[in-house]
């Protein structure tokens, strides 16, 4: 089965490239790079562990699977030592005292960070041009926005400058971006893999994931990070997803597609046309296809957002410069706070604390945020029910290509709205897989809560049929 | 209040964009309140806690959390004065 982290291995088990060679031709990638993906390079320690894994092949140790495999992280992640700056001013000479527990797993596993990937600032963006580093270019093409909010790393998983990257997934930032650089991209089930050590957006929907070229590549990084962990009480118990498993390409009977989802005036012609023809090839094969009713776009990205708001205006609280950060001293500490914050949040971040604390305030919290948290529940139950008839739901990534880059600044509604197809799967907590097939920027494979197994053989279903 | 003290960002202003997407859950239809209470509730069984001991950070941790500190003067780090004139 095709996988890069399994080719990369067999050279390195059989000499035929070292690991040095292997780490120091990606950092000259990164460094080179005109796409704009690196925040920090990580050069030193990078090196100094691929001795260490070339040490070990010369002694004729065995080495795991992903020992020496070069990855890339979302700079929203902690691993200590480097600089975690999200993207933003407030952090950004920011050093990580502890390192968060997914990326723990894959040290441990012997995978070598790489670099620090450019994303939209605390994850608070579609485009990833929300960065004091500037704007990520796309993969494909450059004039275009690479998405968000992990921009960084889909860019460089396309372009071959890391093998894998983590990113993070709060209402689409992994797979709008996988989607719209052609390549897979999954945000797991809620909980399946600790957030502890990401720097938090919405803690009710923030989801660690990898962004990969190959479904086996997802598979095996997704196994390495799963588990539950005492440090993040949301986080929940999960089987390992055996390689045969996801060979079995015909568990899948039913699929379904929210036609409000097709039939909507936001979605391109082409677009359209592409997903329903993929449709059409799936019907060929035997699986049935149910048309299903769902919520409209506004009602989704509305709901998406006030909670979303909410819950980072409270997390970004903590933000004030006392600690750490860029402190900017005025005439008393209400000041300090006031200013510091002022100064060093870009206009993205400020505009949603400023909404997030607008619905949780007295006079708005009824009519606004609890009505939202209400609309959360009925669309978690309406999955629930889906789940019921169908399998899987088909559907595609965004209703069109990838803007070019500074259009998107000019609108934040647009931006917004450009989400409908991603945040329904993020408030219901689902897993959800890109596969760069099908659309323009791809297609969304959905599930129950914990049957990441089942999106995976399915991929590999689509891979054959479509 | 006003939203930059809401915030504590100085000079925040609510935004258009923002208010329009509020405006969609105002309008929204009223939601049957026969208490779906909450589907996904994210809690904690009490068996199901760590050890109530605490865990020791290790030095080059405590390292870097005074190496990020905005404001040392001669081994002391610098907070504003909160005490009232």
């Amino acid at each position: 089965m095709d996988s890069q982290i399994k080719n990369i291995h067999q050279q390195l088990v059989n000499k035929q490239i070292t690991c040095t060679s292997l780490v120091q031709e990606k950092l000259n990638f990164l460094k080179e790079n005109t796409h704009n993906t690196v925040n920090s390079l990580l050069d030193k320690t990078a090196l100094e562990l691929a001795s260490k894994v070339d040490a070990k092949i010369k002694k004729g140790e065995k080495i795991g699977l992903l020992e020496g495999i070069p990855f890339g992280v979302k700079d929203v992640y902690m691993l200590q030592g480097t600089n975690t700056t999200a993207s933003s001013e407030l952090l950004k000479n920011y050093k990580s005292p502890y390192t968060a527990t997914a990326i723990q797993k894959l040290l441990d596993a012997g995978a070598i960070p790489i670099v620090k990937e450019n994303c939209d600032s605390f994850g608070h963006g579609s485009s990833s041009e929300n960065t004091i580093f500037g704007a990520v270019k796309n993969a494909v093409n450059p004039a275009l926005v690479a998405g968000g909010s992990s921009g960084g790393s889909a860019v460089n998983v396309a372009k071959d400058f890391t093998v894998f990257s983590i990113g993070g997934d709060t209402g689409g930032s992994i797979r709008q971006p996988a989607g719209y650089n052609k390549i897979y991209g999954l945000k797991p089930t809620y909980g399946r893999i600790s957030r502890f050590g990401l720097m938090a957006y919405a803690s009710s929907t923030d989801c660690v994931g990898p962004l990969a070229k190959s479904i086996e590549d997802i598979r095996i990084v997704l196994n390495a990070m799963s588990g539950k962990d005492a440090k993040d009480q949301t986080s929940i118990p999960s089987k390992e997803i055996e390689e045969k498993a996801i060979l079995d390409e015909n568990s899948v009977k039913t699929i379904g597609y929210f036609k409000n989802f097709i039939e909507n005036d936001a979605i391109d012609e082409e677009v359209k046309a592409d997903f329903l023809a993929s449709v059409e090839k799936i019907k060929t094969t035997g699986v049935k296809v149910k048309e299903l009713d769902f919520f409209k776009s506004d009602i989704l990205v509305s709901t998406y957002y006030t909670l979303a708001m909410a819950e980072t205006a409270s997390n970004l609280s903590r933000l004030d410069g006392t600690n750490y950060g860029n402190r900017i001293e005025a005439e008393n500490l209400i000041e300090t706070y006031a200013v510091t914050r002022s100064e060093n949040f870009s206009e993205e971040t400020k505009r949603r604390i400023v909404g997030g604390n607008q619905v949780l305030s007295q006079g708005f919290s009824d009519e606004i945020y609890l009505k939202g948290l209400a609309l959360r529940d009925q669309i978690s139950e309406n999955f629930k029910k889906d789940f019921n008839e169908v399998d899987i739901i088909l559907s595609p990534v965004t209703p069109s290509a990838p803007p070019k880059i500074g259009e998107s600044l000019k609108d934040p509604l647009a931006m917004y709205l450009s989400d409908a197809y991603t945040v329904g799967f993020s408030l219901a907590q689902l897993p959800t897989l890109t596969i760069p097939q099908g659309t323009v920027t791809g297609l969304q494979i959905t599930a129950a809560k914990n049957n990441e197994e089942l999106i995976l053989k399915f991929a590999n279903f689509l891979k054959d049929t479509i | 209040m006003t939203v930059d003290v809401l915030s504590s960002i100085k000079g925040a202003q609510p935004s258009e964009a923002v208010n329009k997407l509020f405006d969609v859950i105002k309008n929204a239809q009223p939601t049957n309140n026969n208490s779906l209470n909450n589907v996904n509730n994210n809690c904690v069984s009490i068996n199901n806690l760590r050890e109530d001991v605490v865990i020791e950070s290790s030095a080059i941790e405590k390292q870097l959390i005074i190496e990020n500190f905005p404001n040392k003067k001669n081994g002391y780090l610098v907070v504003a004065k909160v005490i009232e004139d």
